[in-house]
């Protein structure tokens, strides 16, 4: 039974494409593009359609050089590419956050390089400690709501989003709740399996998709802990791709106890604040994200979050999935580094992007890091 | 009476002034600012808090051929090659503290304006963290649409507000709007003159050799709410207004055959090779965006003017707005062609080149070459590879003036 | 008898330790991954041991042959093994500078040759053994004398691309504008140290730094690494075989744990 929804999900999110297309027949909704990082997808499913995750994907780039060069990041080249390919010409629309320079201008070759989907882009506030940044994000989120009823000729309520948020809520409290339990169950959810089974949920309704999640995280809990002598790390950057890397995760004994991955518990790790509108609770949220490299601080709180989360997972070292070309990864790097290093935490550092061929580098490293560690 | 000085006499003891009354502000105890390029430097003038731009310093030791040692210094300490070489240079230049180049003190705090890129308040916040000073950030939301929404206005008004507040608890002092009102107003006067000179290049030829321009930007960086910069403009234009006159143009020898627009920061680290293999083909650099960079003109004593004008800064606009601009300069000044530094630092820049390519030749049929480099990182540009992208340039050019000319 | 194997990608290794834990026979070959390389490294050291091959009684294989090598008790990356390697031939080691064909690696050792940290070169060829190759055939000469012609230059050409094809039209240009061979070799050789120095940064160097691999074997890249470091940088005893010595030293000691 665990195995059987284990193996559904792993489905799910290794056939993005499929998946996709399921949808409609599953639960009579239309799918909506949400790129990275964030987007309040809250709105899209108050609107009655399945907020999808466009995060990437292994593909040849042919059309996407006609508008980023080489030394852009390969999630980004991929998703020009599907673009413009018309592989997400099936979805309503999408959302492109502009939160880094590369996502700025993705929004804005968009508009020209793939007119037939209808994009909204979108901006979050940077100066998040000023009051003024929480009212502002409430007003673009609101005008993100707008344009977005716009281009889909929908009318969204205050009651939807509502209703919407709590759903997400729910769910975001599910994921933290089976980030939690898999730690104890390393072998069953290796790292691979951990990657995907979170991944899916952004190819399903949420609602759908809980049950499912819940249904694993029930199964695990009904299983004794499962004894580990392997090496026990946190993973953090962009994202955990391409899963071959997982692979040898597994292979060299290593187990990922928490993530700090803005795909995967960056999505979901900061619940909402209990008082406010659901607009400011949405706000809230973004404003009160702590140690991602896409939001501001005054003083970087990624180091000590990341020691933390060693120290209260029991886990050995950090391994770094730097995704190649990503600036604000690639900024906070040497900082969290020193910081690691001074606490005595090994951090291995695995340069990686999504259309590597060959992984025989990449295995030295991640085996001499776990012989090193064991 | 003294002999009256020329403006490249005066730009050249100002920027030396500039770095020497840094060092003598923070030796006497004053705040030090480290501040982003187009940032409301008004103020921190106005509090009497003395501003030095790292972009502009690690400029100054990219030219002199500095860089290598601060930019090996943050790639040893894990920056990544592949990120902005100002930063790089900067951070690495913030642990070393000397150059043979130029100096500028260590900060009390650091003002960042994210209106130029994303990546300078990444920067700006690992600096603020390893120093363990304040961060003082300016977020202006990128303007995807012509104009700035009312929210967005709303939000960089309550920041102005809000970053006031700030400065009065940093210096301890209440703040001053009756200095701010006179830097504004020599700020909005030397953004007035930087531009009336910069646009004296429409004549034809041009009195203005573009890397000229490069060369008092740095200045127009550094002291632009400060009258000496203003009346160093103001001669400036002075000057090439009465070259214009004579009908001279750009060098002493050779004569201006093509007059384009240089898309991108200079190539600080290759600026002479750079220069040398334009001017080889008689092709003159007679303007780029930055004429327009700093004219940021508001009413004084009006924060919302002034906060929507730094929020439209071009590096913030979409490409709609740049596109319309470039074909707009292209007009007024008569240009040839384009070239486009593909910046291996920049890239917000990058990222729109090739679309801003297409949209000159499809609306207005100017031809343009892309070339790869870097402005502080001297490992990028292949000198070669620059050379045969501006042969190229200058063939399309040619056919493109014989077919004008029914030639 | 315990045997170690270091498949690299331009060339095979082989060691034999006796069971005393005697290093009795060491051999490399220039040819790496997917050729005869193995069998002949093999033929040579079984040759100098004197010894059978039935007499192994544990093997460990490293490089990055290691995976599909089917003959191993057990595979372990070449960090662990040229860690472990230096020292054995050498007790106080600190750190390992191993400059392969396709990779650069930063090593600090710890007690009994574990390895505290590493750091290895990203993709591009630059600062690896691949970039001395190109030079050498640029500028019209064997890998081998490629030192001895540094070793002549009086004013280094500086090569500021970092990118191999790059820096080959770089060589080209400055050679066509007159520059000498021997001047622009050593540019080439302190073009590496410069890359090779920013990861020695990034992991921190102990004392008694030794460097390992192929590349160590050009006395002028070993020279200009120092002088780029600013501290004193000694070859590994045989640095081509130190890989595939660490692999004997292992097997000795898994096979005496188990």
């Amino acid at each position: 039974m665990l195995k059987e929804t284990i193996m559904k999900l792993e489905e799910r999110a290794l056939n993005p494409a499929k998946a996709v297309a399921s949808i409609k027949a599953e639960c009579g909704k239309d799918a909506v593009g949400c790129f990275p990082i964030y987007t309040p997808e809250e709105i899209v499913y108050a609107a009655g359609f399945v907020p999808v995750g466009l995060w990437g994907g292994r593909t040849e780039i042919k059309m996407a050089d006609k508008f980023l060069q080489g030394f852009c990041c390969s999630i980004m080249r991929a998703n020009m590419e599907l673009g413009m390919r018309g592989v997400y010409d099936q979805l309503k629309a999408i959302i492109i956050p502009g939160l880094c320079d590369t996502l700025k201008c993705v929004i804005e070759n968009w508009k020209t390089a793939v007119p037939q989907v209808p994009m909204i882009g979108m901006v979050y506030p940077q100066a998040r400690w000023n009051r003024a940044a929480e009212e502002y994000l409430e007003a673009e989120l609101k005008r993100v709501r707008s344009d977005f009823e716009k281009a889909t000729h929908t009318l969204i309520t205050d009651k939807n989003v509502e209703e919407a948020f709590a759903v997400y809520e729910e769910y975001r409290a599910a994921m933290r709740e089976f980030t939690e339990v898999a730690c104890d169950y390393p072998l069953i959810i290796d790292a691979r399996t951990r990657h995907l089974l979170i991944k899916a949920g952004y190819f399903m309704d949420k609602k759908l998709y809980m049950e499912e999640i819940k249904k694993v995280i029930d199964g695990l809990k009904a299983m004794e802990k499962e004894a580990f002598h392997g090496v026990k790390v946190i993973t953090t950057g962009l994202i955990g791709e391409p899963a071959e890397i997982l692979d040898l995760f597994r292979e060299c004994e290593i187990s990922v106890a928490a993530d700090d991955i803005a795909q995967e518990s960056r999505q979901f790790r900061t619940p909402a604040r209990k008082e406010g509108s659901v607009w400011e609770k949405m706000a809230g949220r973004v404003i009160d994200q702590r140690g991602c490299a896409f939001l501001a601080e005054q003083k970087k709180s990624r180091g000590q979050m990341l020691i933390d989360m060693v120290k209260e997972r029991e886990a050995q070292a950090v391994i770094v999935c730097m995704m190649k070309f990503c600036d604000p990864e690639e900024f906070d790097y040497p900082v969290y580094k020193a910081q690691l290093e001074k606490a005595g935490i090994p951090v291995l550092y695995l340069e990686l992007d999504q259309q590597i061929e060959s992984f025989e580098q990449i295995r030295t490293r991640i085996q001499s890091f776990a012989e090193m560690l064991i | 009476m003294t002999e009256k000085k020329t403006s490249k006499q005066m730009l050249n003891e100002l920027v030396a002034q500039h770095y020497a009354d840094a060092g003598k502000a923070k030796a006497e105890g004053k705040l030090v600012a480290w501040a982003t390029s187009i940032c409301p430097q008004e103020l921190l003038e106005a509090m009497d808090i003395y501003v030095v731009y790292p972009e502009n310093h690690a400029a100054a030791v990219a030219a002199r051929k500095q860089s290598m040692d601060f930019l090996e210094r943050s790639e040893s300490c894990g920056y990544s090659i592949d990120i902005c070489s100002y930063a790089r240079v900067n951070l690495g230049y913030k642990d070393i503290m000397e150059s043979d180049a130029c100096n500028i003190p260590a900060p009390d705090l650091v003002f960042c304006c994210n209106n130029i890129c994303t990546t300078v308040a990444k920067w700006y916040e690992n600096l603020a963290t390893e120093l363990d000073i304040p961060f003082i950030l300016f977020d202006t939301p990128f303007n995807h649409r012509y104009e700035a929404a009312d929210h967005t206005i709303a939000y960089m008004r309550g920041q102005l507000e809000h970053v006031i507040g700030q400065l009065e608890e940093i210096t301890g002092k209440e703040f001053d709007y009756d200095k701010l009102s006179e830097v504004m107003r020599i700020s909005n006067e030397t953004a007035y003159w930087w531009r009336k000179a910069c646009f004296t290049a429409r004549a034809n030829p041009s009195p203005l050799n573009g890397f000229d321009m490069f060369n008092y930007m740095a200045l127009v960086v550094c002291i632009r709410g400060k009258k000496e910069g203003r009346d160093l403009f103001r001669l400036w234009y002075e000057e090439l207004e009465e070259r214009a006159k004579k009908g001279l143009g750009p060098w002493k020898e050779g004569e201006e055959k093509y007059r384009i627009i240089w898309d991108g920061i200079a190539c600080w680290v290759h600026l002479s090779p750079t220069y040398k293999i334009l001017k080889k083909y008689g092709v003159n650099v007679v303007t780029s965006l930055y004429p327009d960079a700093w004219t940021i003109f508001y009413e004084t004593n009006d924060i919302e003017g002034m906060a929507r004008a730094y929020s439209y800064y071009h590096a913030n606009r979409c490409v709609d707005y740049v596109s319309d601009t470039m074909l707009g300069l292209a007009a007024d000044f008569n240009i040839d062609g384009v070239v486009f530094h593909s910046n291996r630092s920049c890239k917000l820049m990058d990222f729109t080149v090739y679309e801003q390519q297409r949209r000159l030749e499809e609306k207005a049929g100017i031809p343009s070459v892309v070339f790869d480099g870097d402005m502080c990182d001297p490992r990028v540009l292949s000198q070669a590879q620059y050379e045969t992208r501006i042969q190229a340039l200058v063939e399309m050019m040619e056919r493109r003036k014989a077919a004008k000319e029914g030639r | 008898m315990y045997l170690g194997i270091d498949i690299g990608s331009s060339s095979s290794k082989a060691a034999i330790l006796d069971d005393k834990g005697a290093l009795i026979a060491h051999a490399a070959v220039n040819e790496g991954t997917g050729t005869k390389g193995v069998e002949r490294a093999l033929e040579l050291v079984f040759d100098e041991a004197g010894v059978e091959v039935d007499t192994v009684k544990f093997t460990v294989v490293t490089g990055y042959g290691r995976i599909t090598y089917e003959h191993a008790d057990k595979q372990i990356t070449e960090i662990s093994c040229h860690a472990k390697g230096v020292s054995y031939l050498c007790e106080s080691a600190g750190s390992i500078i191993d400059i392969g064909g396709q990779d650069a690696k930063v090593i600090k050792i710890g007690a009994n040759g574990i390895v505290e940290n590493f750091v290895m070169n990203e993709k591009c060829a630059a600062g690896t053994g691949r970039f001395l190759e190109v030079m050498a055939r640029v500028l019209g000469c064997d890998l081998s004398d490629l030192s001895h012609l540094a070793g002549q230059s009086t004013k280094e050409v500086p090569i500021s691309s970092v990118c191999t094809v790059f820096a080959e039209s770089e060589v080209i240009s400055r050679l066509a504008s007159g520059e000498k061979r021997s001047d622009v070799a050593k540019g080439a050789h302190r073009a590496i140290a410069k890359r090779v120095s920013g990861m020695c940064g990034r992991v921190g160097l102990k004392d008694c730094v030794f460097m390992t691999g192929g590349v160590a074997l050009n006395s002028n890249m070993v020279k200009t690494m120092g002088e780029t470091l600013g501290r004193e940088i000694k070859a590994a005893p045989y640095p081509q075989e130190v890989g595939a010595i660490g692999a004997a030293v292992f097997a000795k000691e898994l096979y005496e744990k188990a």
